[in-house]
């Protein structure tokens, strides 16, 4: 249970530095951002990887807290980057326990 | 593992996840309401920032009762972690620790001098309805697999497949308790908006902190039981994956549902677990 206690507490953080990050970023009313950031894309994609794949706790944990990161911007920001980033992970978790 | 350590691991797991999947359901809320929402982790901010805010006490408070029965909601949903994630003990105690939930609602909305508190406090006693399903839920499991304790019943479910197939009416009798405990229910007649919070409108500062910490923890515990009673053993990802869609449909429904008022609440949810109780009991006698 330690480990899932880890993974928590590491998403927690990384979406709480994530709000914090993306209002010192965009300080604007909110709108409905349709571009795709592809330096948080990239980070979503290597969290969530190493958040589902990842059998090491160490390195669970920091994919959990860059998931989190993307995860947790403010409303509008990081959607498409979190479901990009889910959807690979998930694919690869069903290749690696299912196919193989 | 030591077992306090495990108690305070599986407590604190059950805070951080049941913040976060009532963070979802507020999200998913207001998604299908066609607004932005705030984010997931807005629960669970929430519930941290008001135990570092001002407390203060109203005058016309019973005050050993208002302080107390917050504290006495803590510790009930945290024996319902210790009888259920950690030992897998019996249902009957979890049964027990829900009965002691809504006299904390009662007594909660009794203490506070409130006049919203006072009517939430007798919609606790209407609302008690919810306790029926939920009862005739374990029995109906104690029936078909003879035995009361959760650790058995999932040994049941290894060796018989999960109980949501062969009695999925009691499964629905279970659901209706976790919608009702949901937030925004159509049943969640003691925190209606006509009585700003309900019994909690008097609670302030880390009081209110203690009770949002009680409020994750169980729908954390009512989700995880409602998945072991009913889908057999599961794995983490398991759990994980059963608690999204759960909150993904209460939300969706909350979403869509006006809350009912008193009578109808408690007339629907005694009808519905009146016939799953009785279509059960035909299944297992044919």
């Amino acid at each position: 249970m330690l480990r899932y206690l880890i993974y928590l507490l590491a998403f927690v953080v990384g979406s709480i530095l994530g709000l914090l990050y993306s209002y010192k970023l965009h300080g604007e009313p909110y709108i409905v951002d349709s571009k795709l950031d592809i330096k948080t894309c990239i980070i979503s994609v290597v969290g969530w990887n190493l958040g589902l794949n990842s059998s090491n706790m160490i390195f669970g944990g920091i994919g959990f807290l860059l998931a989190g990161f993307v995860m947790g911007e403010r409303p509008g920001y990081g959607r498409k980057e979190t479901a990009i980033g889910l959807a690979i992970a998930i694919i690869i978790y069903l290749v690696l326990h299912w196919i193989v | 593992m030591n077992l306090m350590a495990d108690i305070l691991i599986n407590v604190i797991i059950a805070f951080l996840a049941g913040s976060l999947l009532l963070g979802l359901h507020r999200k998913i809320m207001a998604r299908v309401q066609k607004r932005p929402g705030p984010p997931i982790i807005q629960h669970l901010l929430h519930s941290l920032k008001f135990f570092f805010k001002e407390t203060s006490f109203p005058k016309t408070v019973s005050m050993p009762f208002y302080i107390g029965i917050v504290f006495i909601l803590a510790a009930v949903w945290i024996v319902g972690v210790i009888v259920g994630p950690v030992s897998k003990d019996s249902l009957l105690i979890l049964f027990g620790v829900y009965a002691v939930y809504k006299i904390v609602e009662h007594n909660s909305g009794s203490s506070s001098g409130s006049p919203y508190g006072k009517a939430s406090c007798v919609r606790a006693v209407l609302s008690a309805a919810t306790e029926l399903p939920l009862f005739a839920a374990i029995v109906l499991v104690y029936l078909k697999t003879g035995s009361m304790n959760i650790g058995n019943i999932i040994s049941y479910q290894s060796a018989n497949g999960p109980l949501a197939f062969s009695i999925p009416l009691a499964a629905i009798m279970f659901f209706l308790l976790l919608l009702s405990k949901s937030p925004y229910s159509p049943f969640g007649i003691t925190k209606d908006k006509a009585l700003i919070s309900g019994f909690e409108t008097e609670h302030f500062g880390f009081l209110r902190g203690f009770i949002m910490f009680s409020e994750s923890i169980s729908w954390y515990v009512m989700l995880w039981v409602f998945l072991t009673l009913f889908f057999g053993p599961l794995t983490a990802v398991g759990y994980l994956i059963g608690m999204i869609v759960i909150t993904f449909i209460t939300g969706f429904i909350n979403a869509v549902t006006p809350i009912l008022n008193p009578n109808h609440s408690v007339m629907t949810q005694i009808t519905i677990g009146a016939v799953c109780f009785v279509g059960t009991v035909l299944m297992i006698l044919i």
